[in-house]
């Protein structure tokens, strides 16, 4: 029992220090509050710390009776998520200290980071169900935390489709349930699990897991924001605060894909005769994905419906890796380790872009790309942060975006679907468009307004740390290739 | 069809003698019962205020953070009850998670107590 | 228990979960008061709780597997509700309505 907390240490961890917050916010002074995003900071470094100890310890296992494994793939994402939330804990400092709930924000957000990373380490029908509602209703509390109409709104239309996603994908995993007799996706030799059924062979069961692999896909699509499921996306973004709409775009994608991955690629099985359903599945989500993403962002003149946009269509790029695994047949898979590796990159691209335009935004008072006009001169620093994000979405090198989208363009290939990576490809030169739209505008359109533009030193360490990000896995991707390709290994 | 149908016997025959009972008392005190028939005991209330307004009337909406709080602890006794029936077999360890998990619905308690959502403003 | 399995077969509690699920998505799809479309979403999260009972009960009687799921489908249905409805009261309260075609601010 003891042995089993030790490895959930650091998810208990973000548990206590959210509660915490809660509670010691009750005591304090409205001037002390400007403490508590030390005490997030706190939380999330403990937690690394801990993952690092359990790393050195070699404590790699699975725990609680199969429900939760601590493995290369769990540590990678328990990295990713605490990396994000310290970065959105940074990024938010100022914007929280105008809120009248202050603690509140603060454990909504290490809640929401607690679900994801039991999200990515989840084994288990029930722990996946949970860790998903629990990261998924604190980040609909999030959406509609700003104390005005517009938010509100984008909170009900969140909660409202998050709920009905959430309703498909247990539909789903009733039938995985009845099929199998079990909610073990993996389960040790001789055990009744999910993967074990399926390995099987097809036994007259073919109609009602075909069913099932429908509903997660698409229940999970909503949440990794793919077409046909994206409608809250734009909506959301826009009306939520910034750090907020930053936090939803890197958080809750990579903890989709992680939790896809682990039922698509470590349950159903790339090589099992379902594989090549799921597979076409998502090709089909790319594909539409990439397309409806890229032409309806080019339409945007708010920057961060734009950013929606771009993130569904990223989405969509994902995807591709996704369809990439199971059509490889067998062995390590470069789809896999593709998807791990473009999460990572893409945490640091958009959240830069974010950031940046929490920044400008907030000088500007309004969110509309024709403000951007001669930002370059205004603020070169800051013009330059958003500039090199928005070159590493577009996939130019040498940014940390193109080699993510060469390696997941590679796994395709490897995998034959040339067809998607075709597609991909030029969806690509569909995005420079809007993308390097705004980089032109920053630089040659001149300026409306002067006066610079200087962020506070918690969100410049923030972009910093993005930007720097963003160039150094550019220039050396293989020690970071290396990790997710470690990571994806644990699952196959 | 048989033994499905067993178990229901007896909510059949409850139904039944419960109807006979309640048939029999209305009955009884419509046969027995003196009756006069005026204004006074067309009211409402006959040995009361004249009700005022309309016999629909909405809840206050203050009531809503209440029925949340209770909705916590509804919710608790739903795995407080296979908890209770089960807790002694599992040994000690069932018994000190419930006491967290219950110390943790408390904090939420305290929390909204704090928050003054007990006090009728 | 043993009784009711032999007696009814397993389809017909698939086919009123079904039916149950279906009814919720029609709901959804057509209700126009936020209300009724949380309404709807309940019947589809039940809809799936009936299932997990069912399979439960017929497809491995000696783990209760399938009825925890469901009770914890219970409670976080609880939570998305309370939740839900305290949107819609803070939307009512600057819109005076709880109508979703008419909160309709954010646009394409």
């Amino acid at each position: 029992m003891l042995e089993d907390l030790d490895r959930i240490g650091p998810v208990l961890i973000l548990m206590v220090s959210a509660g915490g917050i809660l509670l010691v916010d009750l005591a304090l002074h409205e001037r002390d509050r400007r403490w508590l995003p030390f005490g997030a900071l706190a939380g999330l470094a403990a937690a690394a710390i801990w993952t690092v100890v359990l790393i050195l310890r070699g404590r790699e296992a699975v725990v609680f009776s199969g429900t939760y494994s601590l493995d290369s793939f769990s540590i990678f994402f328990n990295f990713l998520f605490l990396g994000v939330a310290g970065l959105v804990v940074l990024a938010s400092a100022d914007h929280v200290r105008r809120l009248r709930y202050q603690g509140e924000f603060w454990t909504l957000l290490l809640l929401a980071t607690t679900g994801m990373m039991l999200l990515a380490g989840a084994r288990d029908l029930i722990l996946i169900f949970v860790a998903l509602e629990l990261t998924s209703i604190s980040q609909y509390v999030l959406a509609g935390f700003l104390k005005d109409d517009r938010s509100s709104e984008a909170g009900l239309k969140y909660i409202i489709l998050g709920a009905i996603a959430s309703a498909v994908i247990l539909y789903g995993m009733a039938f995985l349930f009845g099929i199998s007799g079990t909610t073990k996706l993996v389960a040790p030799e001789g055990q009744a699990s999910i993967f074990a059924l399926i390995a099987q062979g097809e036994s007259g069961t073919r109609a009602a897991l075909f069913a099932a692999m429908v509903m997660l896909g698409a229940g999970f699509s909503f949440k990794v924001a793919l077409v046909p499921f994206q409608m809250w996306v734009p909506d959301v973004y826009e009306a939520a605060a910034t750090p907020v709409a930053a936090f939803l775009s890197v958080g809750s994608k990579a903890a989709g894909f992680a939790v896809l991955l682990r039922i698509f690629y470590e349950g159903f099985g790339p090589d099992s005769f379902i594989g090549s359903d799921w597979s076409n599945l998502f090709a089909a989500f790319a594909v539409v994905s990439m397309t409806v993403g890229n032409v309806m962002a080019l339409l945007q003149t708010n920057i961060k419906r734009m950013l929606g946009y771009s993130s569904i269509a990223q989405a969509g790029n994902i995807a591709i890796g996704v369809a990439a695994i199971a059509a490889s047949g067998g062995g390590v898979s470069l789809g896999a380790s593709g998807v791990t590796f473009f999460l990572a990159t893409y945490v640091f691209t958009n959240l830069g872009a974010f950031f940046a335009v929490i920044v400008i935004s907030q000088r500007l008072g309004s969110d509309a790309i024709a403000g951007y006009a001669g930002m370059g001169r205004r603020a070169p620093l800051l013009a330059a942060a958003l500039a090199i994000c928005l070159v590493s979405l577009t996939g130019i090198p040498p940014t940390a975006g193109f080699v993510a989208k060469l390696y997941i363009f590679n796994a395709a290939v490897q995998s034959d679907l040339v067809w998607l990576v075709i597609v991909g490809v030029l969806n690509t030169a569909v995005s420079a468009y809007y993308y390097l739209r705004i980089v032109s505008h920053m630089y040659v359109s001149p300026a409306p307004d002067e006066g610079d533009i200087v962020p506070s030193p918690w969100l410049a360490a923030a972009l910093l740390t993005t930007s720097v990000g963003v160039v150094a896995i550019g220039l050396v991707p293989f020690p970071l290739i290396k990790a997710a390709e470690r990571a994806a290994s644990a699952l196959g | 069809m048989q033994l499905l149908f067993d178990n229901y016997v007896a909510v059949l025959l409850a139904t039944i003698i419960g109807s006979i009972l309640v048939l029999s008392a209305l009955l009884a005190s419509r046969l027995l019962a003196p009756f006069s028939e005026s204004r006074q005991k067309r009211t409402t209330y006959e040995c009361g205020m004249v009700p005022i307004g309309r016999v629909r009337t909405q809840v206050h909406i203050r009531y809503y953070l209440f029925a949340i709080l209770f909705l916590i602890f509804d919710v608790e006794a739903v795995f407080l009850f296979p908890w209770a029936v089960t807790f002694v077999d599992i040994g000690p360890v069932a018994f000190y998670e419930m006491v967290l998990f219950i110390l943790i619905l408390g904090s939420g308690l305290v929390y909204a107590w704090k928050k003054g959502v007990l006090q009728w403003k | 228990m043993e009784a009711v399995t032999q007696q009814i077969p397993l389809e017909h509690f698939l086919v009123l979960s079904a039916i149950l699920f279906s009814l919720g998505v029609y709901g959804v799809l057509t209700r126009r008061n936020a209300v009724l479309i949380l309404m709807s979403i309940e019947l589809m999260l039940n809809a799936a709780s009936v299932n997990m009972v069912a399979f439960a009960a017929y497809t491995s009687p000696e783990q209760f597997i399938g009825i925890i799921f469901a009770i914890f489908i219970i409670t976080i249905a609880a939570a998305e509700a309370g939740l839900a409805l305290a949107i819609i009261l803070r939307i009512f309260r600057y819109r005076k309505t709880a109508n979703v075609d008419e909160i309709d601010e954010l646009k394409w």
